[in-house]
């Protein structure tokens, strides 16, 4: 058995819409290839603005997509021979996810801890006694800060943004899966709590996981990630350490995505304040058609 | 930069283009005869300049929006404005938006006070192209004949580089940035005084929002208007704001220009806002704020931020520090500075 966690080979993904006549083709995802080492646990940040097939990316990783070419290989198990519902199983113990909206990610009219216990029993109870289960979800809400007590018997609109996004973090740590794929996972949360939840990927990863961090924050990117993918248009433009690629981007386009973030300095707002109307022409978003 | 653009010192001469007053506004439940308040905006006072930009920055559950529907007179219930008043340069006497008569209103919106909302696709309808759209939202406040407006319509765009065609196209037809930049030459159409803008980029990426704020400040400093824009984001606050009020639980805790703020920001809660952004080349480790954000419908006595402070003191929890000014136009509550003399 080879070393990779995860070897995402050659992968490219097409989306064709319209009729017979007026077929249209959209590269979403263009011959990516990359590879997570199962011996160190990494962050890996996959950056790009929106529409450059981040998402449809993540999908295929998690296996809600097929690749159109190529081949994605997790833990050993090719994602293409997975047929029946048992193998769907292993993988989701391998690979969980962590959605951008957290109150989208939960039925508003569920308990939370359901969501807690049904992840425990479909993944791990069957060797464990009710009382262990409560005491393993105890233990996974701590990871992230918060306790049973805290949470259960409430709904998902009792607690604050910051709070669903740890719960569906505790939950995820639930299954004990080797890789987590989070997309945009700090999008919706507020400045303020953002931090304390990329702390906590950094606090995961240190557990023995390794997270695909999708986002187009640069800032917390360069803050918590060991390596970097920057996408555009669906093909891997850079990659390397995170901190190098943005300090000093290599790609006209990396450095174009640096440039635009907007940093909490003045310093910096005075040098390149965006007051200009000239340079806002087309829609900011490439266009995918072939 | 932001602190010549407009003067600092308020002039008395101009009445400002938007002043509230002690504005307090509640949710009221009533459920099974219990009742229950949520204090959402509790006694914020504060003025808007012409031309220029006001930020209003703060965490979700803050009272950022709901202080933005109270200037916008969408009051529905259980939302209840229950003290203060809200005077704009163009509509006085009333004390807001909500208690002047229809008619009026009717000749205020979109001709004077305009809003640009976050989410542009719920924002355009997804069943008419944006030509009606347009026709639907200004032409009424603008009067004169439809080739008139259009050619009023044409110019707009022009001026702001954008296409004719989006006239034509569905909103699904648009990529994200351009929908925001459509809803942007929506709301400013008709020369608005006074744009409220209400978390205009958070939904976008970093190359849009820079097009869109570059757009939106632009076409400000074009008309003169006053923009009073909230979002949570300060690194938009640092290039966009002229002035900056920090909010916290329903309460203004600190304002003062943009570079002031950033130079030298007074209170807890701002200083954690700026330092704890992660930032590229910067490899310090940051935490988030510790706690939880309070319950507005049962708010801790005292300092509202007192529970998550690290300079609380004794005071803070038995009484509220008042709004206090520590320098000119810098204003803070915070008992570590300015309440009793002791600072």
């Amino acid at each position: 058995m080879s070393d990779l966690l995860l070897d995402v080979c050659h992968v490219s993904k097409i989306f064709s819409r319209g009729g017979l006549l007026s077929r249209q083709r959209i590269t979403a995802v263009d011959d990516v290839s990359f590879q997570i080492d199962k011996r160190r646990p990494e962050i890996l940040a996959v950056i790009g603005e929106s529409g450059s097939g981040k998402t449809t990316l993540c999908r295929m990783i998690l296996n809600l997509e097929l690749p159109t070419t190529g081949r994605l290989v997790f833990d050993g198990v090719d994602l293409a021979t997975i047929r029946t519902a048992a193998d769907r199983m292993m993988l989701r113990q391998g690979v969980q996810p962590i959605f951008q909206n957290p109150f989208d990610s939960f039925n508003p009219m569920k308990r939370l801890e359901r969501y807690l216990f049904l992840t425990q029993r479909r993944f791990l109870a069957a060797t464990q006694q009710p009382a262990s289960s409560k005491a393993a979800i105890d233990d996974a809400l701590h990871q992230v800060g918060l306790s049973l007590k805290e949470v259960s018997h409430r709904y998902p609109h009792e607690l604050s943004g910051g709070q669903l996004q740890r719960v569906a973090i505790a939950r995820a740590l639930l299954a004990r899966p080797k890789l987590i794929v989070a997309d945009e996972p700090v999008s919706m949360v507020d400045a303020s709590l953002r931090l304390s939840i990329v702390n906590l990927f950094r606090t995961v990863r240190d557990l023995g996981i390794s997270i695909i961090y999708v986002t187009h924050d640069l800032a917390t990117a360069y803050y918590i990630s060991d390596r970097i993918l920057v996408i555009r248009n669906g093909s891997i433009v850079e990659s390397g350490d995170a901190k190098a690629v943005l300090k000093y981007p290599q790609h006209p386009y990396c450095r174009q995505l640096r440039d635009a973030v907007l940093l909490p300095d003045l310093a910096n707002a005075a040098a390149d304040v965006p007051i200009s109307m000239t340079g806002v022409k087309g829609t900011g978003e490439p266009d995918r058609r072939p | 930069m932001h602190a010549q653009a407009v003067p600092d010192v308020p002039s008395e001469a101009v009445p400002p283009m938007l002043s509230v007053r002690d504005l307090r506004t509640y949710y009221r439940a009533n459920r099974l005869g219990i009742k229950r308040e949520v204090k959402a905006v509790d006694g914020i006072s504060l003025t808007v300049r012409r031309g220029e930009i006001y930020g209003l920055a703060g965490e979700s559950g803050s009272g950022k929006s709901t202080l933005l529907n109270c200037v916008a007179g969408a009051i529905r219930p259980p939302m209840e404005i229950v003290g203060g008043d809200i005077d704009f340069a163009f509509l006085s006497g009333y004390g807001g938006l909500h208690r002047a008569p229809p008619a009026e209103v009717a000749r205020v919106r979109w001709r004077h006070l305009s809003y640009i909302m976050q989410g542009s696709m719920n924002v355009l309808n997804p069943l008419r192209r944006l030509r009606s759209v347009f026709v639907d939202f200004a032409y009424p406040h603008v009067g004169g004949t439809r080739q008139q407006f259009e050619r009023q319509l044409h110019a707009h765009l022009a001026r702001l580089n954008l296409d004719r065609s989006v006239l034509s196209a569905y909103p699904h037809e648009l990529s994200g940035g351009m929908r925001q930049r459509a809803t942007v030459a929506l709301a400013t159409v008709c020369r608005p005084d006074l744009i409220i803008a209400d978390e205009p980029t958070t939904a976008l990426d970093v190359l849009v929002q820079k097009e869109v704020l570059g757009m939106i400040r632009g076409i400000q400093r074009e008309m003169g208007s006053s923009v009073l824009l909230v979002t949570h984001d300060m690194g938009v606050h640092a290039h966009v704001s002229d002035r900056l009020g920090i909010m916290y639980a329903g309460h203004l805790v600190e304002e003062a220009g943009t570079a002031e703020i950033f130079r030298n920001p007074l209170h807890p809660y701002t200083k954690h806002l700026i330092s704890s952004l992660p930032r590229i080349g910067d490899d310090a480790p940051r935490c988030g704020l510790g706690g939880a954000p309070p319950n507005l419908a049962d708010p801790p006595l005292g300092c509202r931020f007192h529970p998550r402070c690290p300079l609380a003191m004794k005071v803070c929890s038995g009484e509220a520090p008042a709004m206090l000014e520590t320098a000119p136009g810098h204003r803070v509550a915070c008992f570590a500075y300015n309440q009793s003399g002791g600072a």
